[in-house]
């Protein structure tokens, strides 16, 4: 398809996720002239964290449309705009703030097609960013990804790379008919991928899972920025304990590649689920349901899984830091699975906050 | 007068329709042959006829929970209607919506909606595609009293008014938001100043008078598809029934109903005005009498005879399903 094409041309390339973000936009105007772009600051100078930058000079203003703080009504005027013909892409600079535009994402967009038999189609995306670090807090960091997952018609996407958003947003954009959520990191943002490094979807559409690094001794499956966690922890295991951990990054939230979990859960016989939100009713749990419905005895071992702590998040960096799942918890959870309590004396690396790397670590992954 | 003797005929039928579907309804239910969460639209035929008769082809309406009357007005077909409400797959869809989620894209009928106040921004969303695509269509939102008190009311006003959207917001303010009197919960007389704080234009239209209804809206269509932006239009008008079908209206008196379906009763008063103009004859309007009810009569038992979903039909039509 199109899209290995363009990877293929772009191997070895370095970019951002924010690079990916802008491009996928921008291309998306180019090739539609139906596709508009709705949201606040989205024509302003720092352009949806660099994301629209541009676009309102280059497209217009009329497909390109600054809009105010009104969450619901904005939404609803995206789902009608996309019931007669256009392709709205609505962005939230803060996933909480979708929370107020619940009702027409919840009761409309992923009703309308079902609730009307098959009569309309809501193609549109929404785009919703989690933010992160210090004085974000309870209400500007949260990662509420199983909160739409659990709504039958919502297909809820979590880019944890520029290859996931190069391969997914052109391919959703032209190709899903209904309205999709899209969880962007805020932290990724800046961070530098190699473009076409990252195993492409194995199934009909670039939606799955991808099994970005091979190994035997356990599985991660991890969302978002977690991805890129369980890597350091898999590869700091590798150097200093000599396992090979198989990480996969789920991609899509809504509709889990089961098919690649069990695979890799068969192989291994051991499961760490990775997830940037709460753990209860969430990702860890609902891979964990994926797996005892359909082969628990697959398991060596319990599963483990990791996650933000069951509160809302606090801003002191001290209790930030205790609140955000870190690499060490990572890696030593991960040893322990492996080897039990030998596990324990797995030297573990210095890192203890999250937030503090990926500001000074910017890749390339 | 502008309209033609033939329009008159064409707007009396949709009105008969839609007062004869509701009374249908409510005698099917009575009868224990219809189930159904239903919320009839009997008293306001005027505000969806006159407005809707302004209407062509490339316009939208988006509707409410009390929305039969929008779909028949805005011509969707009144068999598929009563075979959605049956349940079955005949239905306009399928069988999947019922009574309050009655669409068809085709006619432009952007759906009723179970919750108050969300078809308001999907019309400013279609008015925004007509913008956008330069069709020359206007979208049309009806909604109720109550739903003038929702935030959406008011994002998509202030947004519409801002962008110019050729739209019309058509509230229907029928005295009460479920059993609550609507001057209980709005502490303005009419719901038209609402406008005033979007830079809007207003204007306040009897309910209950087709042609009034139908030269203002004629009014704010025209505005609108000519580029001045939005208007809010209020229908002053009275809701015949319950909420719902069963409501035991303990909370309402009868004298104030009987005065409405009595001195102001939107089909008498059309009769009054064409016949005594002598634009028709009342023997036409029997005609029409006689051939609703027999279209209804024939929707009902075809409805009745219909298949039903197959079940496996459950999950059909699901985003990320297939």
């Amino acid at each position: 398809m199109g899209v290995a094409h363009k990877l293929n041309d772009d191997l070895g390339a370095v970019c951002t996720y924010r690079d990916a973000l802008h491009r996928s936009m921008h291309d998306a105007m180019t090739r539609d002239p139906n596709v508009v772009i709705l949201g606040q600051g989205v024509d302003d100078h720092k352009g949806t964290f660099g994301s629209t930058l541009g676009l309102a000079e280059e497209f217009g203003a009329g497909r390109v449309m600054d809009t105010p703080l009104a969450e619901e009504g904005m939404t609803g005027i995206a789902v009608g705009a996309a019931l007669n013909g256009l392709y709205p892409i609505q962005t939230h600079i803060r996933v909480d703030f979708a929370l107020l535009a619940m009702n027409q994402i919840v009761n409309l967009a992923a009703k309308y097609r079902y609730m009307f038999g098959g009569r309309f189609e809501v193609p549109m995306l929404v785009r919703m960013i989690i933010g992160r670090s210090w004085g974000q807090g309870a209400q500007h960091s949260q990662s509420l990804q199983s909160m739409f997952a659990h709504v039958p018609g919502l297909l809820v996407l979590a880019p944890a790379s520029a290859d996931a958003i190069l391969q997914t947003y052109p391919w959703i954009i032209e190709h899903h008919r209904g309205p999709v959520i899209s969880l962007e990191h805020r932290l990724l943002y800046d961070v530098n991928f190699r473009v076409g490094a990252e195993a492409a979807a194995t199934g009909d559409t670039p939606l799955g899972a991808r099994v970005v690094r091979r190994g035997g001794a356990a599985t991660v499956v991890a969302t978002s920025i977690m991805v890129l966690e369980a890597l350091r922890a898999a590869d700091h295991l590798a150097q200093h304990a000599g396992i090979e951990i198989e990480v996969i990054d789920l991609n899509c939230v809504s509709h889990p590649d089961t098919r690649v979990i069990m695979e890799s859960v068969e192989r291994t016989g051991r499961l760490l689920v990775a997830d940037t939100s709460w753990k209860a009713y969430g990702v860890c749990a609902e891979i964990c349901r994926i797996v005892c419905e359909r082969m628990p005895m697959a398991l060596t071992a319990p599963v483990v899984t990791l996650g933000m702590a069951p509160a809302p998040c606090p801003t002191a960096k001290v209790l930030e830091d205790e609140f955000y799942p870190n690499l060490r918890r990572l890696t030593q959870e991960l040893a322990t699975l492996v080897l039990g309590r030998e596990g324990r004396d797995v030297p573990l690396p210095d890192d203890a906050s999250m937030a503090d790397v990926y500001k000074r670590f910017k890749g390339p992954f | 007068m502008n309209l033609t003797r033939e329009q008159l005929l064409v707007s009396y039928r949709t009105m008969r329709m839609i007062r004869s579907f509701e009374e249908k309804l409510d005698e099917l239910v009575t009868a224990g042959k219809l189930g159904g969460f239903l919320h009839l639209y009997a008293g306001q035929e005027a505000v969806a006829a006159g407005v809707c008769r302004q209407l062509d082809e490339r316009d939208y309406v988006s509707t409410t929970h009390r929305g039969h009357g929008h779909c028949i007005a805005k011509g969707v077909r009144v068999k598929a209607m009563m075979a959605e409400l049956f349940g079955r797959q005949t239905g306009v869809c399928k069988g999947k919506g019922g009574s309050m989620h009655i669409a068809d894209l085709d006619a432009g009928m952007l759906g009723a909606n179970g919750i108050v106040g969300a078809g308001i921004p999907l019309a400013t969303g279609a008015a925004l595609t007509c913008k956008t695509k330069r069709t020359g269509g206007v979208a049309i939102a009806f909604f109720g009293d109550g739903a003038s008190n929702q935030g959406q009311f008011h994002e998509s006003l202030n947004m519409a008014s801002n962008w110019k959207l050729p739209a019309v917001y058509v509230v229907e303010n029928n005295g009460w938001g479920e059993f609550t009197p609507t001057a209980f919960v709005v502490p303005v007389a009419d719901i038209a100043v609402r406008a005033t704080s979007y830079g809007m234009r207003s204007d306040i239209a009897d309910g209950n008078d087709f042609f009034d209804v139908y030269e203002k809206a004629g009014q704010a269509i025209e505005a609108a598809r000519s580029g001045q932006g939005p208007t809010l239009l209020e229908c002053k008008t009275y809701r015949y029934y319950g909420h719902y079908v069963g409501d035991p209206l303990n909370y309402r008196s009868r004298a104030e109903a009987d005065e409405w379906k009595t001195e102001r009763d939107a089909l008498v008063r059309f009769e009054t005005r064409t016949v005594g103009d002598g634009h028709v004859e009342s023997s036409e309007l029997r005609r029409i009498d006689t051939e609703v009810t027999d279209e209804l009569e024939a929707a009902v038992s075809e409805a009745e005879r219909d298949p039903l979903p197959d079940p496996a039909a459950v999950l059909e039509d699901v985003y990320g399903q297939e």
